[in-house]
């Protein structure tokens, strides 16, 4: 543990309650030399602030009520709401009644729920590796001071910033079997038949997971930008003395510093890529694919959910149980960071 | 340590938003008030009322501010809001009024919207609150209102709309069919995009679409047993259906799209000249000229394929909320809007059709004046005296999506035409059950 709450203690009254949010998450990625640099620096901001009065004790909760209010109506209050709707027929026209766990056995038999289930898995296999590995390469290329840098590192964010509805739609042009992609293939012989990116169960799939790669490439490329920034230099300038090639000292020394950052986009990407709804429900005209074969988890909450018919209590506990495999995802993810730790 | 702590604090946060914004709406039961509607409602015109239409403000706003003025100087001390939501999201803007018991006083339904209302007891049950409406109508418009196992209308007749077939005669030249023979039955059109199919290899389809409900109707098939109680389109009938557009898919001349395409889908693949016909409506045609002048120089128009000789109809209806507050005003505008001489007014400048009684004898929807927008008119007007609803308004949104999904593994050959529509019937009345 590596906090100043000395610091904090020093001052009372004057422990801001969300100033452990904001110091922690500039530590995480930190190896520890810079970060003591960092909290040096803090400490001192702070004992400047020394000799202001006490407060009134509810004074921090006063700072607190806006956002605690927010939080609690607008995220909390639905949390438990779902839950205990999970439990319940209820339909979005109002009504239902305790079910128990009907709902839940209803998803044992819904084909429609494994169907959902697979894709969503398979899409965190088919896009995590990428996301994990490709924008830490693309982070080092574009890492070097060479002039123009600057435009290629905007070029690689620019398709975070798009609208994935616009960007999904580029694609279904690009990927139609009329799109510019076939269209180039055709003319190249490299085809006879159009490549069916967008009728195809799996290339459909497929084709969703490079868009959501695409996109996403840029995002985690500043992250890494950021954790490779505060790898020390001399550990890389001692690691060249020694004889490492560029080769090595990236998995000596580069990798281990930013093991961490690692494994939060890795546990970032894998949430976001069970959650996927837009890339799939966009390159699918929003069919979810022929015969509904590619939709996924939040496509089927929608499906299920909304609508005059919707049945809400069903669509509650679909939910449950996608926040209850996230959670699992996201713990499993620890626990490998915690066993490559101890390792 | 630390890290593994801000990484189970960040991703549970995103985690627990994502399942809270699923989490909309609470479990009230808004059925349960009295809807006191057991006979005539009277009262005087007076006091405010809201008026929801779909999607008609970006266009027709004059008409309906005329409207609405004309209306409240007739009845002084009588106010309308006029509310118009998007095309996209109605049924998500009602669920949550509904829910919210705050739906508009008037509301713009079709019947498959009207029937999850009724079912709550959200709407007001118009031959007990206005008996003498009734003889305003189209009998079978008033009829496409009236809600299963019941004898009564809930909604007043608004505007009715049939489709025409649009179809694009290079197309059917160059794929060697008879540019003025387009189909006429579902037969027919199996065999002519066999046909089409075979001649072109594959460079474009006949149709954009795998069977909705509609057709099966159209084709002669039973949707639902008289009752109401259960769906029945796994019958021979329906099987010889699927089979023709299996045998249509197999011979590519159904687009492989078509699988998971939805209506505006298939609408876009004629528009881009990738299929040979399209159903659509009276109003498609300006689209044509305006977005695409190379099909609409080809464009061709017929009468809807039907193997019943009834021509699907589409209903609009005019609501009214069980729990307005202002029932007498509500009744007086919903009847007003849907009278004979504002339908008439408002079918002018929309090619939509009026639902009253008669005057469909109008001669602008009987006498052919040469353009191609009068053609649609009078051909469907003809349609209309005769056709039915065929959509039963038990289906919903998540049974579309059954039946389509069900259908596509039929065209696939995951499962036999028998097959694909068993599942499709047994997996619908367990949602009727639902």
């Amino acid at each position: 543990m590596v906090t100043d709450d000395n610091a904090a203690d020093r001052l009372p009254g004057r422990r801001e309650p969300n100033s452990h949010c904001v110091r922690s998450s500039q530590d995480a990625p930190v190896p520890s030399s810079a970060a003591t640099d960092l909290r040096a620096a803090g400490r001192g901001a702070r004992r400047s602030g020394r000799g202001i009065r006490r407060h009134w004790r509810a004074t921090p909760w006063l700072f607190l009520l806006p956002g605690l209010a927010i939080t609690l109506l607008f995220s909390l209050y639905p949390f438990v709401n779902t839950i205990i709707l999970a439990f319940t027929d209820a339909q979005v026209l109002g009504g239902g009644n305790f079910t128990g766990g009907a709902n839940f056995s209803r998803m044992l038999h819904d084909p429609q729920f494994w169907t959902a289930l697979r894709n969503s898995a398979l899409y965190v296999v088919g896009v995590v590796p990428f996301l994990v590995l490709l924008p830490l390469l693309l982070a080092m290329l574009v890492q070097r001071h060479i002039p123009g840098i600057a435009f290629f590192r905007a070029a690689f964010y620019t398709p975070v910033v798009a609208s994935v509805v616009v960007v999904g739609l580029i694609w279904t042009w690009l990927l139609d079997s009329r799109g510019l992609v076939n269209s180039v293939l055709k003319a190249l012989h490299v085809v006879s038949e159009p490549v069916p990116f967008l009728t195809d169960e799996t290339l459909l799939l497929i084709s969703a997971m490079l868009v959501t790669i695409w996109k996403g490439l840029g995002y985690y490329m500043i992250v890494y930008l950021a954790a490779l920034a505060n790898v020390p230099r001399d550990l890389h300038e001692a690691a060249e003395v020694d004889g490492a090639g560029p080769v090595r000292r990236f998995f000596s020394v580069t990798v281990p510093a930013i093991r961490p950052t690692m494994v939060l986009v890795g546990a970032l990407s894998a949430v976001a890529a069970f959650r996927v709804f837009s890339e799939i429900y966009i390159l699918s005209g929003s069919s979810g694919g022929p015969a509904g074969a590619d939709i996924s988890l939040v496509m089927l909450i929608r499906q299920v959910g909304t609508g005059l018919n919707g049945e809400l209590g069903y669509s509650s506990a679909l939910s449950v149980v996608l926040f209850v495999l996230t959670l699992g995802l996201m713990l499993l993810t620890m626990r490998l960071n915690k066993n490559e730790e101890v390792a | 340590m630390r890290s593994a702590r801000i990484l189970l604090a960040a991703v549970t946060s995103v985690a627990v938003v994502s399942l809270s914004a699923c989490g909309i709406g609470g479990s009230g039961d808004s059925g349960s008030q009295s809807t006191a509607n057991d006979g005539p409602v009277t009262g005087d015109v007076t006091g405010t009322i809201s008026f929801e239409t779909w999607n008609l403000k970006a266009k027709y706003s004059d008409y309906f501010t005329g409207l609405i003025k004309q209306f409240e100087q007739q009845h002084p001390g009588a106010k309308v809001n006029w509310l118009d939501q998007p095309a996209d999201g109605y049924a998500d803007k009602l669920s949550a009024d509904a829910s919210a018991d705050s739906l508009p006083d008037v509301i713009n339904l079709s019947p498959d919207f009207a029937y999850p209302l009724y079912k709550k007891k959200l709407l007001l049950d118009l031959d007990k609150a206005a008996p003498d409406a009734a003889k305003d109508y189209l009998p079978n418009a008033w009829q496409g209102n009236v809600m299963p196992g019941q004898k009564d209308n809930y909604a007043f007749p608004w505007y009715l709309n049939t489709g025409p077939y649009f179809y694009n005669k290079k197309l059917f030249t160059d794929g060697g069919l008879d540019p003025n023979k387009p189909p006429t039955t579902y037969d027919e059109l199996a065999q002519q995009g066999l046909t089409l199919a075979k001649n072109t290899n594959g460079a474009f389809a006949m149709l954009g679409q795998t069977p909705q409900i509609e057709d099966l109707g159209l084709y002669g098939v039973d949707l639902m047993d008289p009752a109401g109680t259960k769906f029945t389109f796994n019958s021979a009938k329906g099987v010889k259906l699927v089979e023709l557009y299996k045998s249509m898919y197999d011979a590519k001349a159904l687009l492989p799209e078509a699988l998971s395409a939805t209506y505006t889908g298939s609408g876009k693949k004629f528009l881009a000249q990738q299929v040979a016909i399209s159903s659509g409506s009276a109003y498609d045609l300006q689209t044509f000229r305006t977005d695409a002048p190379s099909l609409y120089a080809n464009v061709g128009i017929t009468a809807p394929m039907t193997n019943t000789g009834h021509a699907n109809m589409y209903v609009q209806g005019l609501s009214v909320a069980a729990h307005s507050k202002n029932k007498a005003t509500a009744i007086a505008f919903g009847r007003f809007v849907t009278n004979a001489q504002n339908q008439m007014a408002f079918a002018k400048i929309v090619t939509v059709f009026p639902s009253t009684a008669g005057t469909l004898n109008d001669p602008f929807f009987t006498q052919d004046d040469g353009t191609d927008i009068g053609r649609v008119r009078v051909a469907s007007a003809k349609q209309l005296a005769n056709g039915i609803n065929y959509t039963p308004v038990q289906l919903s949104d998540q049974m579309k999506t059954v039946l389509r999904n069900e259908l596509a593994n039929a065209m696939l050959g995951k499962s036999t035409p028998q097959q694909a529509l068993d599942n499709a019937v047994n997996q619908c009345n367990q949602l009727l059950g639902h």
